[in-house]
This record gives C-alpha cells, sequence and structure tokens, in this order.
C-alpha cells in the first residue's frame, strides 16, 4: 500500500514540478483582459473536468472577494456551460452530445469575452465543436488539458498542458484543480492589495 | 451601433528602430505596455441618410468618402469600399499629439470597428497589420509599426519588427505586485507642447545611415530592459531609460528643445533615476521613473518649470497598465 502511494504521490509530484507557467502566465494576463473591459469567463469540461470548472466559478465570482466583499464593484462574471441541466438534456436529447457546449455558448458569446475549455484528452468533440466556435469569434481560449495535449493544445491561445500517459485522468484532473485554484489564489491576492492599498 | 476601444501606449526603450529603414537590415525591437488611458470609436449605420458624417474634434459630413478632411477615416473607407450611409465618432480620454500613441491606437480601434461593420471579426494581430497597412502603405505616414501593435495587443510586450515585415510580439510576464509597483515609480506628465510625430521623424529618417549603430544599440538594450522590469529594479531601468533619452537626443536635432531639457532636467536634479520624452519628441508627455521618497520633489521641481515658462495645458497624467488591447465593447455580433 505505501508503495503504490508512494508512485502515486510521485507522478503527481513530478507534473507540478513541471507546470507550464509561462501558459498559466498567459492564461491569467487573459483574466485580467477581461476583466479590464467587463467580460464574461465561459467554462466547461465533460464528467469530472465539468464538476472542476462548477468549482472554479464558485471560487471566481465570489472566494476571489471573500475578504472585502463590499469593496469591488466590478468582480469577475464566471459562467459554467451549460449553466441549467435542462439545457444539457435539451442539447444533449435533441440534437446531439457535440453541441451541449457550443450551443449554450453561441447563446452568450460576445467579442469582450474568454472562454476556459478543459479536457484531459484535449479531445473531446463537443469541447473542441466550442473552442473552435470562440476561435472563430477572435475570443481568446484558455485550454487545460492532458496526456499528449490533443487537438485541444493546438487550438488554445494559452496551453495549460499537463503531460502524462493516455489514460492518467487522475493526475491531470488532479493537477487542473491545483492550477486553477493557483489563479483564484493569484486574483485574491490581487483584489485584497487593491482593497488594502485603498484604506 | 458598434463601439470599439484600443488603448494608448508607453514605450520605454527602442524607439526608432520600428521604421522600415532600420528593421530591414536589423531586426527592430521596442518594449511597451498599455495604459488605462483609450480611445474610442463608434459606428453607426444611417440606412436613410446617404452620407458619411465624422465627428472628431470638428464634424464633417459629406457625399462620399473622398470628400473627407479626415485623412485616416477617409483612405479607410475607400480601401475597404465603404460608401455612405454611416457616422463615425471619436472619442478620448486625453488630446491628440500628447506622444502616447493615439493616432495609432485610433486607426486600430477604426479598422476593428469598419471591420466588424462589414461583418468581419478580426483579431488582434489582424487589427494591428490592418492599421499599419493604414497609415504606412495607404496614408504614407513616415511612422514605424511600434503603436499599432502596442494598441492592439495590450499589456507589456517586447515587439521584434523582422527585415521581412512580420513583427513578433513577446508578452512580458509580469504578476500585480510588479506591475502594481511601477505604476507607483512612475510619473507622467503632459507638458502641454504638443507636435506632430512626423515632422520629427521625417528628419530621423533622414539621418537614419549616420544613426544606425545607435539604433543597433537601443534595439539591442530591449532585453536588458526587459530583464530588470522583470526582476522589479526600477533604478535600473531608469538609468536605462536615461541613456536611451540622450541617443535618441542624438537622433534629430529636434528631438527635445530648451523647455523639454529644462523640464527634464528639473526632474532629474530633483532626483528621479532616469526619464524621457515620450512620442517622437519635440514635446508630447514626459516621464520619470523615480523613488518614491522623492516623488513629491520631483513633483514640485518640474512645477516650478512649468511656472517659469507659463505651460497653461501642462497636467500630471495619473496611470496603470492594462492588459486589454483593441477591443469591440458593443454590437460586434449580428451588424452586418
Amino acid at each position: 500500500m505505501r508503495d503504490y502511494i508512494q508512485q502515486f504521490s510521485d507522478k503527481a509530484i513530478e507534473s507540478l514540478r513541471n507546470l507550464p507557467r509561462e501558459e498559466i502566465a498567459k492564461a491569467i494576463n487573459i483574466i485580467q483582459a477581461a476583466y479590464e473591459r467587463d467580460g464574461r469567463i465561459y467554462v466547461f469540461g465533460n464528467g469530472g473536468s465539468l464538476a472542476i470548472a462548477t468549482h472554479w466559478v464558485g471560487d471566481f465570482n465570489k472566494t476571489v472577494f471573500d475578504h472585502h466583499l463590499d469593496q469591488h464593484s466590478r468582480r469577475f462574471q464566471a459562467i459554467r456551460l451549460p449553466s441549467t441541466e435542462a439545457e444539457i438534456t435539451a442539447w444533449a436529447n435533441d440534437i446531439g452530445f457535440e453541441m451541449v457546449f457550443v450551443g449554450p455558448l453561441r447563446n452568450y458569446l460576445q467579442d469582450s469575452d474568454v472562454v476556459i475549455a478543459i479536457s484531459s484528452s484535449g479531445n473531446s468533440p463537443n469541447v473542441l465543436r466550442a473552442v473552435e466556435f470562440a476561435k472563430s469569434q477572435k475570443v481568446p481560449v484558455i485550454g487545460l488539458s492532458g496526456f499528449d495535449g490533443g487537438k485541444l493544445k493546438e487550438l488554445a491561445d494559452a496551453k495549460i498542458h499537463i503531460s502524462t500517459e493516455k489514460g492518467d485522468y487522475f493526475i491531470v484532473e488532479g493537477i487542473h484543480t491545483v492550477i486553477l485554484h493557483m489563479i483564484v489564489k493569484y486574483f485574491q491576492n490581487y483584489f485584497d492589495h487593491l482593497a488594502e492599498k485603498e484604506t | 451601433m458598434i463601439i470599439t476601444r484600443a488603448p494608448l501606449r508607453i514605450s520605454f526603450v527602442g524607439g526608432g528602430t520600428d521604421l522600415p529603414d532600420f528593421y530591414r537590415r536589423y531586426p527592430g525591437r521596442v518594449i511597451s505596455t498599455a495604459i488605462d488611458k483609450f480611445v474610442y470609436l463608434v459606428i453607426n449605420r444611417t440606412p436613410l441618410i446617404p452620407k458619411i458624417s465624422a465627428r472628431y474634434s470638428i464634424s464633417e459630413t459629406v457625399d462620399r468618402p473622398d470628400d473627407l478632411q479626415h485623412t485616416r477615416i477617409k483612405a479607410a473607407l475607400l480601401d475597404l469600399e465603404i460608401e455612405k450611409g454611416l457616422e463615425i465618432g471619436s472619442f478620448a480620454s486625453l488630446p491628440a499629439k500628447t506622444g502616447l500613441g493615439s493616432s495609432s491606437s485610433f486607426s486600430v480601434a477604426l479598422m476593428k470597428g469598419l471591420h466588424a461593420y462589414q461583418g468581419k471579426k478580426i483579431d488582434k494581430k489582424e487589427a494591428a497589420d490592418a492599421a499599419c497597412r493604414l497609415e504606412i502603405e495607404l496614408i504614407k505616414e513616415p511612422i514605424g509599426k511600434q503603436d499599432q501593435y502596442a494598441a492592439a495587443f495590450g499589456g507589456f510586450n517586447v515587439l521584434q519588427f523582422n527585415p521581412d515585415e512580420t513583427v513578433d510580439v513577446e508578452p512580458v510576464l509580469l504578476d500585480y505586485k510588479k506591475r502594481l509597483a511601477l505604476e507607483n515609480h512612475l510619473l507622467l506628465f503632459f507638458t502641454g507642447v504638443t507636435r506632430a510625430a512626423s515632422s520629427v521623424l521625417t528628419e530621423q529618417k533622414s539621418n537614419i545611415e549616420k544613426k544606425i549603430d545607435t539604433l543597433k544599440e537601443m534595439a539591442e538594450s530591449v532585453f536588458d530592459f526587459q530583464g530588470r522590469l522583470l526582476s522589479a529594479d526600477f533604478q535600473g531601468m531608469g538609468e536605462m531609460l536615461h541613456q536611451g533619452w540622450l541617443k535618441k537626443k542624438s537622433l534629430a536635432s529636434n528631438v527635445s528643445n530648451s523647455v523639454i531639457d529644462d523640464l527634464y532636467n528639473a526632474g532629474m536634479n530633483a532626483g528621479a533615476w532616469g526619464g524621457k520624452v515620450l512620442g517622437a519628441g519635440g514635446g508630447g508627455c514626459l516621464m520619470f521613473l523615480v523613488p518614491l521618497e522623492k516623488k513629491q520633489a520631483i513633483r514640485e521641481a518640474v512645477l516650478r518649470v512649468v511656472k517659469e515658462n507659463n505651460l497653461a495645458e501642462f497636467r500630471e497624467i495619473p496611470v496603470k497598465f492594462v492588459q486589454t488591447g483593441v477591443e469591440t465593447l458593443f454590437g460586434g455580433n449580428h451588424y452586418a
């Protein structure tokens, strides 16, 4: 049992050591720019990645501003897609599963927005459909991928790729969660700093 | 209605190396940042009024693009074959000719907006290239390409101008602590003296042969400046600005004049680490990097020279850096 735990954590540590730091910094800049122009952030993925997206939206819209909730009139507008179960099932059942993200995204997307796509394989067809739509609208895309990065790594403007063996969802999803929390913490520190400077 | 905007910029090092006479022989390089002052463009379709209205410092309404006085709007409409039935208005946070690149910010926002008007979305690079084409090829302004790229991309960047006309944009990835600290160490003044960049640049262009070695040094020093910026060595950056300013002054006789020199020397004597005139020179804005404890003394020293010279339009400009570049704020979808 100990060996197993050691091996798993070694893999996680190895991934953390090799984080794509420049690409994460680019992602932070993309989010900063969206904030400055009151743009929205749409985030999506399948299964575990959808759960990560949902978790991140909660942190980003609220936890980032937690320490000074009344001082920031402008906040982030992060939205997980689809935002209702009704939309997931309507698009999937009536049209097809490849439409569950791009369908709602078409309703919402404006030029000032940004997109965060999460796909461990980087090849989920429904994620790629939405990313291709965002690209056609010249909207910046932050892509979190694993394995060999897949098509998402090619398409994304900020290529947050965790290189692993094919199928290693456990490490990839874990590291994706760490990176998104890193981004949450960065902005929390930033807004704390701004608020404390004012008072 | 379509609303676009593009930020103004502060360029630190390498200005002048973005001119074709230089970068066609050696790669030119500039390090600059976008700031929280913008040029806004509003474009409105007027299907029942077969005219073209342009509203900026004046208002003109004409039957066809050829009759417009505004050279950039005229050239853009002719090039895009837009004939009539629209109004174009521009709004800006600061007056023109401050040396913060506003005329290129205008062009970038204009090209983004006019493409949207035609139902075409263009990205940052396409907007920068369209503005370069408008200003350099169509209107034949003797200017470089740094301002169009700075306005289109936003944030801190090292821009490299290659002999094959391509431009590489390398973002300088600064965290908020360094960004806010640099804002705090920076003083920016509008001198109240204005000039068109083209008058200075025309002389600068004709001197390029003689100055090629100086320009090569300036392009090289961009990497050094970038390193200091990344390590938050603001004093070192200030000293480099000072050296750069001395070099730039040697490029054309009208880069500076006695009032600008007096203002600059007042800031330096009061303890500034370094600074420069922003834009092609001869007027515009003056920037200093300063130790925090000397900030107020430097302000006061500069203000004394302002009084002596009756610079009625002199102002300090509070400035923050922005990551955002050219963007469509309204009406980008469903317009064509």
